[in-house]
C-alpha cells in the first residue's frame, strides 16, 4: 500500500566530535526529534570533508572527527517546531531543507494476505 | 616521446632546502618539469659538495646534513630544452643550471602506449533524486533488502544507486536503529539514493514497492550533470513525429 504526501526534508550537517550537555550532538538531536514527535531522523557519518573553518574533518588516530549528516522527514509544520530546537543545540554547522514527495510503503508481512 | 639521437641534457644543482613557495625548489623543478611533459627526470641527492656559498655540506656533520646538494637531471629535444630555460632560469634562484649536448641511444618503455583517453561528454538534464529509507536488517527472498533493491534498479536500467548506512536513527516504526554490542546483531538505518528521470523512477518506484514490507521513499527534484565516457545512444525518436 503506498501514501504520498508533499514533505520536506532537512539536513543537518556537523562535526562528530560535536557535543550537547556532555553527549554526542547527533545522539542529542534525534533524542528530541523523537521527543517532539518528528516522523523519523537517519544519521549519516561522512569520510572526510570541511565547513566554516575550513579546519579538515576526517578520521584521527586519537579521536573521531568526521562529519555527520542529519537527514530528517517531515511536514513542513512539524519541521518549523524542530528547527529553533536544533538551532539552539548545534554550535556552528548547516541546516538545510528542500521540498520532496514523500512516499510511505506500507506492506503486510509475508505470509499475510498480499494487498490488491 | 623521447627519440634517439642527438639530444640535450639539463643538469641542475641545488641545495635541498631551498625553499620556493613554501615548498622544496627540488620538487617545485620537477613538478615543473612533468607539467611540461618532459619525458622523465630524476632528482639525486649527494653525498657532500660545496658551492658558490663555499660551504661545504656533508652528511657527516648532523647541521649540515638537511643542507646536502641536489641534482636534477633531464634529457629532451634541443626545442624542448630551449622553450623550457627562461622558466628554469627564474626559478633556479640559488644554484647552477647546466646543459649539454647528448646521444640517446636507446628509449625503451616497458608500457604499451596507452589509448589516447576520450574526453567525457556531459548530459545535463532535469531529474529526480529518489531517496528509500529502510533497516538493514530487512530482508527480501533470504537476501538483504539493500541488495536485493540495488539489483533489481540494476535490471531496470536505472543509472546508478548508492547504499548507505547510517550510525544512528528511527522511522515509522518507532524503534531505534542503533549498532548493538555484538557486530551480527546490529539494524542501522539504510538509504538508497538514486538518481535518474521522472518516468524511469516512477516505474522503479512500482517494481520494488512490492519488496519494501514498511519504508519511505523520499523524491525531490533535482540539476544533474552527468559525465559519461562512453557516447550516449541515441534516444528513440519521439512518437509524435510524424503523427
Amino acid at each position: 500500500m503506498r501514501t504520498a504526501k508533499k514533505a520536506q526534508l532537512l539536513r543537518l550537517h556537523f562535526a562528530e566530535s560535536d557535543e550537547y550537555h556532555g553527549k554526542p550532538l547527533y545522539e542529542a538531536i534525534v533524542q528530541r526529534a523523537k521527543e517532539l514527535g518528528i516522523a523519523g531522523a537517519t544519521v549519516f557519518r561522512g569520510l572526510e570533508g570541511f565547513g566554516e573553518t575550513a579546519e579538515l574533518h576526517r578520521r584521527r588516530v586519537t579521536k573521531k572527527d568526521q562529519p555527520v549528516v542529519v537527514t530528517i522527514v517531515d511536514t513542513a509544520e512539524n519541521l518549523a517546531r524542530l528547527v529553533p530546537e536544533v538551532r539552539a543545540m548545534m554550535g556552528t554547522g548547516m541546516i538545510a531543507t528542500s521540498e520532496v514527495d514523500c512516499i510511505r510503503i506500507e506492506n503486510p508481512p509475508p505470509g499475510g494476505v498480499p494487498s490488491p | 616521446m623521447l627519440q634517439t639521437g642527438t639530444a640535450k641534457k639539463v643538469t641542475i644543482f641545488i641545495n635541498e632546502d631551498t625553499q620556493h613557495h613554501f615548498g622544496s625548489l627540488y620538487d617545485a623543478i620537477l613538478q615543473f618539469l612533468l607539467r611540461k611533459g618532459v619525458a622523465g627526470a630524476t632528482a639525486t641527492r649527494a653525498m657532500a659538495g660545496f658551492g658558490a656559498h663555499q660551504a661545504m655540506h656533508t652528511t657527516r656533520i648532523e647541521v649540515l646534513a638537511e643542507h646536502l646538494p641536489i641534482r636534477i637531471e633531464f634529457i629532451d629535444s634541443a626545442a624542448k630544452v630551449d622553450a623550457l630555460m627562461p622558466a628554469l632560469h627564474d626559478l633556479v634562484t640559488d644554484g647552477v643550471i647546466e646543459v649539454q649536448d647528448t646521444n640517446v641511444v636507446k628509449v625503451a618503455s616497458r608500457d604499451r602506449p596507452s589509448p589516447p583517453v576520450e574526453p567525457h561528454f556531459e548530459m545535463r538534464g532535469s531529474g529526480r533524486l529518489m531517496r528509500i529509507y529502510m533497516g538493514e536488517s530487512d530482508r527480501w527472498q533470504g537476501a538483504p533488502l539493500y541488495e536485493a533493491i540495488v539489483d533489481r534498479l540494476r535490471v531496470l536500467e536505472i543509472a546508478g544507486a548508492t547504499v548507505y548506512r547510517g550510525i544512528l536513527g528511527y522511522g515509522v516504526k518507532g524503534h531505534t536503529h542503533k549498532s548493538g554490542r555484538l557486530p551480527f546483531s546490529r539494524d542501522l538505518p539504510i538509504m538508497i539514493s538514486v538518481v535518474d528521470s521522472e518516468e524511469k523512477l516512477a516505474k522503479a518506484i512500482t517494481e520494488i514497492e512490492s519488496m519494501i514490507q514498511d519504508g519511505i521513499i523520499v523524491l525531490s527534484d533535482v540539476d544533474m550533470i552527468r559525465l559519461v565516457r562512453s557516447r550516449p545512444e541515441p534516444e528513440p525518436e519521439s512518437s509524435h513525429a510524424d503523427r
